[in-house]
């Protein structure tokens, strides 16, 4: 049940909350954006329209009159009362009226003439049109649908213009049936036209917004015609967590990038002075050095280079309450370090692990790989992943010395062995460990001793992990991502082989 | 080379610039759904339903009369208002999605929506009002003020449960109201005229009313002409 889910906006809200100096950056965190009503959400993008049969049908109003004039009409009949049988004059009088001043859109004969005369032509067949704010959003994040209904065939119909009249004498309702996990932020029915339906998805995944039925009544609300439609699916990705620092490797591939590197080389900051030698640029040249040394001196500055970033998501275990997991978890950490580093103009890839099987996607730069990369985050899902194998990935989706950020419970043992693997061929790990709940346990004693066990076997697993030089930083997943990182954004991250 | 890093905010599909969507084509300005109100939204028209229901029940039970069943009438009209007036309070109340391991006390409370959302209440109180009111010794004009009240109940009813504005709604109705009450005092003057025999007017009005359903069905069900 949706009312299961945690309150991820509240979350979200608290974690910018608890981080100084952020205000800026819960600005940028679209989950910690408040409630737009819903006209400040902006113009839908037009998603489709669909030509839908109308099924035209007594309202149950008309039902109710019906009752009432059939039931007076007959208790007037068995008990000879005349008064009795005359309180179903009005009801008669509305439901013969209604039907004297409705014609069909289908008929041919009588159309065009019902139509003259200023009577109601039920329209067969209606366009519904559905728009919607966004089709990609983050969690949390408001969107709206908007839906607007046109009478009518196909265009150039000679039937249109007809359809057009008639259904402005309609009157419309709009009904909307919210999909799974969905929360809808307006009121579920609304009367007009065109109607706009807000919601917002707390938890991220593909979802389905719903159904909408349109309830169309005509003059003297006894006929209605009803249409039942699926709204669009739309795509809601992970809230990224708040990352504004980026770990640095000490030693950084031959590209040019932001990063300062050790070498010198021509980047804009200064690195220190030597003897001019013959081809040196003449603009380099220290003159308050070379007059205190008597010979030229130069200035050099150090290399910008930028590095290869490799995420890392293990999707094997997804424990923890909805919305709090840890595949939860991991995916806001890889989207918020993605953007991070992408930032940085470094080249970012990501790999969902998955009992042994991967999704990967080769580091690359831009915006675009932002999407890409949470794209592929939301194939993640626990179960067996039919893509390639962990232990045979191709150097492009794991390039040679790229710092790997690996987002992970380490419940998955062979996961561990993997991470310990790839220690041991030289590349840089960070475990951001994403493990927040225990085992439930009672206050028997074989419990209390199998959580005890269960503690120290996690315990000895990240003993072990630190002990091959790789930082085991644990995240909540409300803090932002800076902290657990602060030790290793201050200064380079030695490559050690 | 300074290129634009990837900005937060509303995630556009690629190549969209964000913030340019496209302009909706529909011509009708979608109407903006109005805040969650749950019950309390429409409270004014549901409450108006309420009281004519009761006042419907109230005027045909005063005095009481204590022949043919009325007893009886009068407490399924009395639960059928009630359960009418619960229906639409709680009209805005949504279904849960999943309705599986749910709590016995749960359950029970589904089970009473289901009931209250599927029975035809409203019809069922206007049957057992009539048949109350018929109890009653012949008074034409009580009777026909009740008729008319028991039209504005349904009308009422539908207003609440549609949502729809009353304004407009009672203006397009405006002059058939007006034409139903004539009938009705028309009916409540043709009673007060004694019959001239013991069988010639029933046996009148039975063919009178045989032929108004007739044509009452004829013209109501849809796609009979």
């Amino acid at each position: 049940m949706s009312s299961a889910l945690p309150n991820v906006r509240g979350r979200l809200s608290q974690r910018a909350a608890a981080s100084p100096g952020l205000g800026a950056a819960a600005a940028d965190v679209p989950g910690v954006a408040e409630t737009k009503p819903a006209a400040n959400l902006g113009a839908s993008s037009h998603v489709k329209t669909e030509e839908v049969a109308v099924d035209w049908r007594p309202s149950r109003h008309a039902r109710r009159l019906l009752t009432l004039a059939a039931a007076a009409l007959l208790i007037g009949l068995i008990t000879r009362n005349p008064a009795v049988a005359g309180v179903a004059g009005p009801p008669l009088l509305l439901l013969g009226m209604s039907r004297l001043g409705t014609g069909r859109a289908a008929g041919t004969g009588r159309k065009d003439a019902a139509v003259r005369q200023g009577a109601s032509v039920r329209p067969e067949l209606v366009s519904v049109r559905m728009g919607l704010t966004a089709t990609r959003f983050y969690e949390g994040e408001p969107a709206a649908v908007d839906v607007a209904v046109h009478a009518g065939g196909p265009a150039g119909a000679p039937e249109a213009p007809v359809a057009d009249k008639a259904a402005a004498g309609y009157d419309a309702r709009w009904m909307l049936e919210p999909g799974k996990g969905i929360e809808p932020g307006s009121a579920t029915a609304v009367n007009g036209q065109a109607a706009r339906f807000t919601f917002e998805i707390p938890r991220w995944g593909k979802r389905y917004v719903g159904t909408v039925t349109l309830i169309l009544h005509d003059r003297w609300r006894l006929t209605e015609g009803r249409v039942t439609f699926d709204l669009p699916a739309v795509d809601c990705y992970p809230a990224p967590a708040v990352q504004r620092t980026e770990v640095v490797l000490s030693k950084l591939p031959n590209r040019l990038g932001e990063h300062r590197a050790r070498v010198p080389g021509d980047g804009a900051e200064f690195n220190g002075i030597r003897e001019f030698v013959p081809g040196d640029r003449q603009r380099a040249i220290n003159w308050p050095a070379s007059t205190r040394r008597g010979r030229l001196q130069v200035n050099t500055f150090a290399a910008e280079r930028s590095q290869d970033v490799v995420l890392l998501v293990d999707a094997t275990s997804d424990v923890g309450r909805p919305g709090e997991s840890a595949l939860d978890l991991g995916l806001r950490g890889a989207a918020g370090a993605a953007r991070a580093y992408l930032n940085a103009r470094d080249r970012v890839g990501v790999i969902t692990y998955q009992w042994g099987g991967v999704h990967w996607l080769a580091p690359s730069l831009g915006r675009r790989q932002v999407y890409k990369i949470i794209d592929v985050l939301l194939t993640a899902d626990t179960g067996y992943a039919r893509g390639a194998i962990f232990s045979r990935l191709p150097r492009a989706a794991l390039p040679p010395g790229s710092l790997v950020v690996a987002f992970s419970p380490l419940l998955d043992g062979r996961f561990v062995e993997s991470l310990r693997d790839m220690r041991e061929r030289g590349f840089s790990l960070i475990v951001v460990d994403v493990l927040n709940t225990v085992p439930p346990g009672r206050r028997l004693f074989a419990d209390v001793a199998a959580r005890r066990i269960w503690r120290m076997e996690q315990d000895a697993i990240r003993f072990s992990l630190r002990e091959l030089g790789v930082p085991v930083l644990p995240w909540d997943g409300a803090a932002p991502l800076d902290l657990p990182l602060a030790p290793y954004t201050r200064r380079p991250l030695v490559t050690r082989r | 080379m300074t290129a634009t890093p990837p900005q937060a905010g509303p995630v556009t599909p690629s190549g969209d610039t964000p913030g340019q969507a496209v302009k909706p084509q529909a011509t009708a300005r979608p109407a903006p759904a109005r805040p969650r109100a749950g019950i309390a939204s429409a409270v004014g028209s549901r409450l108006a339903a309420l009281l004519l229901g009761v006042a419907c029940v109230v005027w045909t039970a005063t005095p009481l009369p204590h022949t043919g069943l009325a007893k009886t009438a009068l407490v399924i009209a009395i639960i059928a208002v009630t359960a009418g007036a619960l229906r639409l309070a709680t009209a805005d109340i949504p279904q849960p999605e999943d309705q599986f391991f749910l709590p016995a006390y749960l359950q029970a409370w589904l089970s009473f929506l289901f009931l209250l959302r599927t029975l035809a209440w409203e019809e069922t109180a206007v049957v057992a009002i009539l048949w109350l009111e018929v109890q009653h010794p012949a008074r034409p004009w009580p009777t026909a003020a009740l008729g008319a009240a028991l039209l504005a109940y349904l009308l009422t009813t539908h207003i609440a449960e549609s949502g729809a504005d009353a304004g407009p709604l009672l203006r397009r109705h405006a002059k058939l109201l007006i034409a139903g009450a004539c009938l009705l005092a028309i009916g409540a003057g043709f009673a007060m005229i004694p019959a001239g025999g013991p069988g010639a007017g029933s046996a009148v009005l039975r063919v009178i009313a045989a032929a108004a359903v007739i044509v009452a069905a004829a013209l109501v069900l849809p796609g009979s002409s």
